[in-house]
């Protein structure tokens, strides 16, 4: 193409991404060097620390809960927001348009918001155990992920093709799971993928509700930080990313990715 | 103002595709010349090159003696008119018609005065303040001429200007633009895959297939002496037949088709006729004669179907399936044995290829 | 006939449960700011009285603001690049650009921990170099907040962005150079006015979710750089000032929501391509 970018813009882009992907590399880096303190780059090289991670009682208890709370809480993000997003598609000239926006306030609240209120609220008002207020937390936190990318790729799905299943005598309830599930995976995928990411990274929402006993893991490592700055912090930091990208690995094995293509 | 095109030998690859192959094309100073194809036959890859989008791998385009190959867009002074309008979605009408002024430094009161006057040349002068979603096809399409037109340029090019407008629209605009054209004396290249659209406007037509220009000539020349059997299905030959001479008796030849039918064909009428060729024949002109036994193709009648000005039938002949015309008067049902007589001024001799 | 409510009745489920955890409770939250037997607004004037709360507001307000404006021009340009590279090339960008988002908060505000540090990557590479005799302290600093930041945002900003730019139809900018535009004139007339409603998209993005951070002011800033994240968690769970607490919940509503609604509103009166 004879339209050239200014040689200056893609220096400019050059250092964008050192800037991007530097940090990262330092703290995996980092969680690699054997040395009682956090150094980059790293000095002698050892997994000591990965190991000492589960030495650690704390971090061992919170990254069971941090997995429980995503797997569950997108589960249930999805239970509720499937319905949702395919009603806003499928019958948007029966329900008011203000219903969408209702389905991303929890974006709009701020996280912070959202912790403390529930905190006041259900936690103290009610008495609800941590778990499950934790639980109501992060589902209502990835619930808007789950409404807006289905409900995204259900826009470009031809409802008439759900309707001609129905004509050839498909009950509405298979015809859904056998006609209109299977052409939106790709975006239920997607919804799965982000609301995971989201849940395993919050700290804002959690940060109120976790409580004797019971924390996540990013909380942890934030209270951790505080008291000790060794290189387990990068190790575990660095486990949490892997454990990011094994999800999307075995979600995109299971299911296919799709979305990242487009 | 108004200058020569010439393209020369130019060749063009989409990574390792070859998309144009060794094309050479020469517009006349002032002549409206249509590229027409089916979608992939190289007529936009042609467009886009002169307009500077792609580069080609060999060749010159020359536009009145300047040369335009190694050329940036924005120094090579065409009129685009593009098939989605590309108007500019911020800006009014007023300024998406002042848009190349401005880039020409016209100075903003001239510049306002010369889009108001193309606006009304295009009917447009009330809706100069609107923006471009506000407009119906027509007449962002309209505005998309006046924002060509309004620089003045050497060279006009269209690329399927019209195949987002509904049909009688299609046939109102193609008026508009070749009055307009031809008021303004511009040398113009219109691109489009509409063989009425292309023949109805243009001094010539170059008829493009597979990245190469199978014929450019006149459109009548088109219509009624396709140099090939590519150019004679395009323009609606439906029979092609192969044949071969049997016989030479001064200007009239025997020839024989497939399955041993003859016929009798005069070179005053048809033009000279090889030894070995292929006659290509419209549905008007293979008439169906009830009279098995007449000069022409025997031939069993199949599906009839009602055209308005005559019955067509499908017809099976020892010569392969063949289409063919018969009178309103006489309708005749299919079994019917028949014969097909070839009207020579609908037919045209075609070399074997 | 049971057709006419099966919308509500698939919507029923998140319908409720964002009307009873979401809404309720954070009403009930602002709700009780209003009710001081000090007085309707008590807790407000308590709060905007205290020179100390109104230095971590106006902190607040200049981290964000700052870190959405560099965030800004850096993603844009960025941006700008990405949608113009080549297939291949272009796909490596955006996956790049996406890794650090699927990494938490916590572990993208940490990195900055070790470089920004005292013995830090940072003052090695200084002192190293010879260019300080000292290692400066660049922690807890509204400098080392804003960086933090910054990094966190602009993968957001350059994925939102590069959306935008796609979005602009190809032939509207061929269109603008056969107008005998030069690329630098089809930039600053045609794609940079074009991209201005996304642009604010991006930016609503970045200063809401920096206005109201925690992790990064906390790690980074500490208690010498308090923000309006940090001091209500203060109020709350250290001092157990419920109202106080709550009371910065409220304002932090008020503007994320008055920000969101009013940008949105000028991004659509300036969204030429709406109709």
């Amino acid at each position: 193409m004879p339209n050239r970018i200014h040689p200056g813009l893609i220096g400019f882009t050059i250092l964008v991404y050192i800037f991007l992907t530097g940090p990262l590399i330092i703290v995996i880096g980092a969680s690699l060097s054997d040395t009682t303190y956090l150094t980059f780059p790293p000095q002698g090289l050892t997994l000591r620390w990965f190991e000492n991670i589960f030495e650690i009682s704390a971090f061992r208890r919170t990254i069971v809960t941090s997995l429980q709370l995503a797997v569950l809480a997108t589960a249930l993000a999805l239970i509720v927001g499937i319905p949702a997003a395919y009603a806003l598609n499928r019958y948007r000239i029966q329900l008011p348009s203000w219903l969408s926006t209702l389905f991303v306030l929890p974006i709009l609240v701020p996280e912070i918001v959202l912790g403390f209120s529930l905190l006041k609220s259900v936690a103290v008002g009610f008495g609800t155990p941590i778990f499950a207020t934790l639980l109501v937390g992060h589902t209502l936190l990835v619930l808007p992920y789950a409404v807006r990318v289905i409900s995204a790729s259900l826009a470009s799905f031809d409802f008439s093709i759900e309707e001609a299943a129905v004509s050839l005598g498909s009950p509405p309830l298979k015809t859904f799971f056998t006609i209109v599930l299977p052409n939106v995976r790709s975006g239920v995928v997607a919804a799965f993928i982000l609301a995971f990411i989201t849940s395993i990274n919050d700290v804002s929402t959690s940060l109120f509700l976790t409580g004797p006993g019971i924390s996540t893991l990013p909380i942890q490592i934030l209270a951790h930080v505080e008291q000790f700055f060794d290189p387990t912090i990068a190790s575990v930091s660095v486990l949490l990313m892997f454990l990011t990208v094994a999800v999307m690995a075995i979600v995109e094995r299971t299911l296919g990715l799709t979305f990242l293509a487009k | 103002m108004t200058q020569p095109l010439a393209i020369d030998n130019l060749t063009a690859h989409y990574g390792t595709t070859r998309v144009l192959e060794d094309l050479s094309l020469s517009v006349a100073a002032g002549e409206l010349v249509s590229l027409l194809g089916a979608s992939g036959c190289g007529k936009t890859t042609t467009l886009r090159l002169v307009a500077g989008f792609l580069e080609p791998t060999a060749g010159t385009i020359t536009l009145g003696g300047r040369d335009l190959t190694k050329l940036p867009a924005y120094r090579r002074d065409i009129g685009l008119v593009f098939q989605n309008y590309a108007l500019f979605p911020h800006l009014t009408v007023l300024d998406n018609v002042g848009f190349g002024l401005k880039q020409r430094g016209v100075a903003g009161a001239e510049r306002e005065k010369r889009a108001r006057a193309m606006l009304e040349r295009v009917g447009l002068a009330t809706l100069a303040d609107r923006l471009p979603g506000a407009l119906s096809g027509g007449q962002k399409q309209r505005v998309a001429l006046a924002r060509a037109l309004v620089i003045e340029p050497p060279l006009l090019m269209f690329d399927e200007p019209l195949s987002n407008l509904d049909a009688k629209l299609r046939v109102d605009m193609r008026v508009e633009i070749r009055q307009l054209q031809r008021a303004n004396g511009t040398t113009s290249v219109y691109v489009t895959h509409d063989q009425e659209e292309a023949f109805s406007i243009s001094d010539r037509v170059a008829i493009m297939h597979a990245g190469r220009i199978m014929q450019f000539d006149t459109p009548e020349v088109l219509y009624q002496k396709p140099a090939n059997a590519f150019v004679a299905r395009f323009v609606g030959f439906e029979n092609l037949i192969a044949m071969r001479v049997v016989a030479r008796d001064g200007a009239n030849v025997t020839a024989e088709a497939a399955g041993g039918a003859r016929l009798i064909l005069s070179q005053e009428r048809m033009g000279p006729i090889p030894d070995a060729f292929v006659l290509a024949c419209r549905a008007d002109g293979l008439a169906v004669s009830k009279d098995a036994g007449a000069a022409g193709l025997p031939a069993t009648l199949g599906l009839r179907t009602y055209l308005g000005r005559a019955y067509q039938y499908q017809c099976e002949s020892p010569a392969g399936h063949l289409v063919a015309n018969g009178a309103l008067s006489t309708p005749l049902e299919p079994g019917v044995a028949a014969s097909l007589v070839p009207v020579a001024e609908q037919c045209c001799v075609l070399g074997v290829e | 006939m049971l057709k006419r409510f099966a919308g509500w009745t698939l919507a029923a489920p998140a319908t409720l449960v964002v009307a009873v955890f979401l809404i309720l409770p954070v009403a009930a939250t602002i709700a009780t700011t209003f009710a001081e037997p000090g007085g309707v607004f008590s807790p407000y004037i308590a709060f905007f009285n205290s020179g100390f709360r109104r230095n971590v507001l106006w902190r607040t307000l200049q981290i964000s603001l700052a870190t959405t404006a560099i965030s800004l021009v850096i993603g844009f340009f960025a941006a700008y690049v990405v949608a113009r590279a080549p297939g291949r090339l272009k796909s490596i960008l955006i996956i790049a650009a996406v890794f650090p988002l699927l990494t938490g908060v916590v572990v993208r505000s940490f990195a900055w921990l070790i470089i920004l540090g005292k013995n830090g990557i940072l003052n090695n590479t200084l002192t190293g170099l010879g260019l300080i005799a000292e290692p400066l302290s660049m922690l807890y600093t509204q400098g080392a907040v804003i960086v933090a930041m910054v990094y966190l945002f602009v993968p957001l900003m350059i994925l939102t962005l590069v959306g935008v730019l796609e979005n602009i139809p190809e032939d509207v900018i061929q269109a603008s150079s056969s107008l005998g535009a030069s690329p630098a004139a089809t930039f600053r007339q045609v794609i940079f006015p074009l991209a201005v409603p996304g642009l604010i998209v991006g930016a609503v993005l970045v200063f809401t979710g920096s206005f109201t951070a925690y992790a990064t002011p906390q790690l980074l800033g500490g208690e010498r750089q308090m923000v309006m994240g940090t001091l209500m968690y203060q109020r709350a769970m250290v001092a157990f000032d419920w109202v106080g607490a709550s009371t910065i919940a409220a304002i932090m509503v008020v503007i994320t929501i008055t920000v969101v609604l009013a940008m949105s509103r000028v991004a659509r009166r300036l969204n030429p391509m709406a109709t």
